[in-house]
């Protein structure tokens, strides 16, 4: 039998878009990435052709998982579009983002095609973005493949991921919400469902599947130290040192 | 694959301004870094780029494309255009055959086709259903189609040859604004085109609260004894130092521009033309929303253009943590932090043989930034290098 790994992405920039069920002129999101948006961006990193299903397959067999280390707010944008020619209004839109949010994602499949995959993540064909393409990621996104593994250890181990100023004006939460994909041998019974595992993205017509989805939380692991590629003079270090001491 | 992307990062500081607002009237706003930010979507700034290329004549007008609903009695212009003898009727019916063969739905406006039901004026020409997006090159290839089979139209594009032949002149030489921003037409997938270009919402750096101001307008005429204002009101407004970023993929720009558009030039030629324009363009465009009222005309302070293999890198996290203003503005540590950010991502994600930098800046608080790559004199020099750069890539094998 082929090996089991996890490849988990961070996901976070100022705004995000997740939608599962935008209809018209409303484009909502969901409170967290949907696996037919992650797996869209990894197919694009890969290079995969809208429409090439035979290709996309394995990846929408992947089982998928988010975290959500900093929810983030929802903001609506009122968007206007006026006719080519004439400058008259065409129908006005609303669209919905979530700013300031940053979440964990992890897909849980064969070794070598998440292996793949994470070197398209570094040098991808078509860029990643978060839902929507006026929404690039702040930081790449990769976060590394862990081998040998279960998509539950994984999201129970990465380091918290929130931002620096989260970390700061928070205490540590308890724990984390886990949006998570039934295992082989577990039963759905506690599970909602959501329209988001992709059958094709082809352009002449998306189609989604139900998917269960088990709403679990981890104990919050370690945040992760530093802040990422910058290492600003942070006044608040210190004293955050001392909160962590009296908790 | 031959992969090239194309960053572009730029500081740009506008004073009390409302250059996007949302249905209160209000300046566009998002939350980053916990706190509140000025936001002007991309939407907004695409739109500026797109009439930048045609105000600043940046590319031959048969390269851009037009967004209409009025496809029909364009394509009927460009007919009568070609040949005269072709009574504006008879142009309206064949432009509506060879549209609908391309694929694109049309439909007489029934409010319209009323109104001039009672006016006893002519019939209104059908118009599509949606905004289609045509270069001009689309649009001249549809018309010389249309004439082909003048004799009897309907006929003539009923065989599967010559509608195959429609569909395939809406889909390939798309105009540069086509092959950057995408095209999307609900009931025609198959001619959709995906953007190469990503534009990011510009941010503000710093935190930023929206004002309002109030004013008040005297009406001149007014000779009573009981003075006082002619109107009142209130204008949203706000000022900031914005971080826009943008990410091209050279490559997908690439496929959708296809072959050269003339035989005799290079095939990179018109990729290189268009990074061109799309360098100049989205660095001096500027969305116009209430100039006339705040005339925020303003360029730049920085400008860092990145070419790269590895995947596009946004610097906008190096403002999540707000700038603070420590009584001289944003600019000087904004363009420190995007300095330092720039560099340690680089290090840290990039690849730096393959990299290539440029700097186009104004004023000695942007120093800093001088140090990550060549520095260019003027915006037009800049794009001409990236444009240099981006051909010689694109020769090199895969």
């Amino acid at each position: 039998m082929s090996r089991t790994s996890v490849l988990a992405l961070r996901l976070a920039g100022p705004l995000q878009s997740w939608g599962a069920s935008s209809r018209f002129t409303r484009r909502t999101t969901e409170p967290a990435p949907t696996k037919s948006g992650v797996i869209g961006l990894l197919a694009a990193a890969a290079g995969i052709e809208r429409g090439d299903d035979g290709r996309l397959a394995p990846l929408a067999a992947l089982r998928f998982a988010v975290r959500m280390d900093q929810p983030g707010t929802r903001i609506r944008d009122f968007h206007t579009a006026h006719h080519g020619v004439t400058g008259a209004s065409m129908p006005l839109s609303e669209r919905f983002y979530l700013a300031d949010a940053v979440f964990v994602a992890a897909v849980e499949g064969d070794h070598d095609l998440l292996l793949a995959l994470r070197d398209a993540l570094r040098a991808p064909v078509y860029p990643p973005y978060l839902g929507r393409r006026s929404c690039p990621p702040a930081e790449p996104v990769d976060l590394g493949l862990y081998e040998d593994t279960r998509l539950e250890d994984v999201l129970a181990s990465v380091p918290w991921q929130a931002s620096a100023w989260y970390r700061r004006q928070r205490r540590t939460p308890q724990a984390l919400t886990v949006l998570r994909e039934t295992a082989a041998d577990e039963s759905a019974a506690a599970a909602d469902v959501q329209r988001d595992q992709p059958v094709t993205f082809d352009a002449a017509g998306r189609r989604h599947a139900l998917r269960t989805v088990v709403t679990d939380s981890v104990s919050t692991p370690i945040p992760s130290g530093g802040g990422g590629p910058q290492d600003a003079h942070d006044p608040f270090a210190a004293l955050e040192a001392l909160e962590n001491e009296s908790a | 694959m031959n992969r090239i992307f194309l960053d572009v990062h730029a500081l740009q500081t506008v004073p009390p301004s409302n250059l996007n607002r949302d249905d209160t009237g209000a300046p566009k706003t998002a939350v980053y870094g916990g706190v509140p930010r000025a936001r002007v979507s991309s939407q907004a700034w695409k739109r500026a780029i797109r009439t930048y290329f045609r105000d600043e004549h940046l590319l031959d007008p048969a390269e851009l494309g037009v967004r209409t609903k009025k496809i029909v009695e364009l394509l009927a212009d460009r007919i009568t255009g070609l040949d005269d003898s072709v009574g504006q009727e008879t142009a309206l019916k064949l432009a509506d055959e060879t549209v609908k063969a391309a694929g694109f739905k049309t439909e007489v406006p029934k409010r319209k086709a009323d109104q001039a039901k009672k006016d006893g004026g002519p019939a209104p020409a059908p118009e599509s259903k949606y905004l289609v997006f045509l270069s001009s090159r689309q649009l001249d290839g549809l018309a010389r189609l249309a004439l082909d089979g003048a004799a009897d139209i309907a006929a003539f594009l009923k065989t599967k040859e010559n509608k195959a032949r429609a569909k395939e002149l809406a889909d390939t030489r798309h105009s540069v604004d086509i092959a950057l921003f995408g095209r999307m037409v609900a009931d025609v997938a198959d001619i959709n085109v995906d953007a190469a270009v990503q534009v990011a919402h510009a941010l503000s750096v710093h935190r930023v609260d929206n004002e309002s101001d109030y004013y008040t307008a005297v009406d001149d005429e007014n000779t009573d004894e009981e003075t006082g204002a002619g109107m009142i009101g209130t204008v949203d407004f706000n000022s900031a130092t914005l971080y826009r970023y943008a990410a091209l993929g050279v490559h997908q720009l690439a496929d959708n521009l296809g072959q050269g558009l003339r035989e005799d030039e290079p095939r990179t030629e018109p990729v290189r033309r268009a990074v061109e324009a799309f360098v100049q363009a989205f660095v001096a465009s500027l969305p116009t929303g209430k100039i006339n009222t705040f005339g925020h005309h303003t360029e730049p302070d920085a400008v860092v253009v990145k070419l790269r293999t590895t995947r596009p890198i946004s610097c906008v996290a190096a403002f999540e943590d707000p700038v603070r203003s420590d009584g001289g503005g944003h600019l000087r540590e904004a363009a420190d932090r995007l300095a330092a950010y720039a560099s340690d991502v680089e290090r840290a994600y990039g690849d730096p043989e393959t990299t290539l930098t440029w700097v186009l800046r104004v004023g000695p608080a942007t120093q800093k930034l001088a140090d990550l790559g060549t520095e260019a004199g003027t915006l037009r020099e800049l794009a001409a290098a990236v444009g240099q750069a981006v051909a010689e890539r694109l020769e090199k094998p895969a």
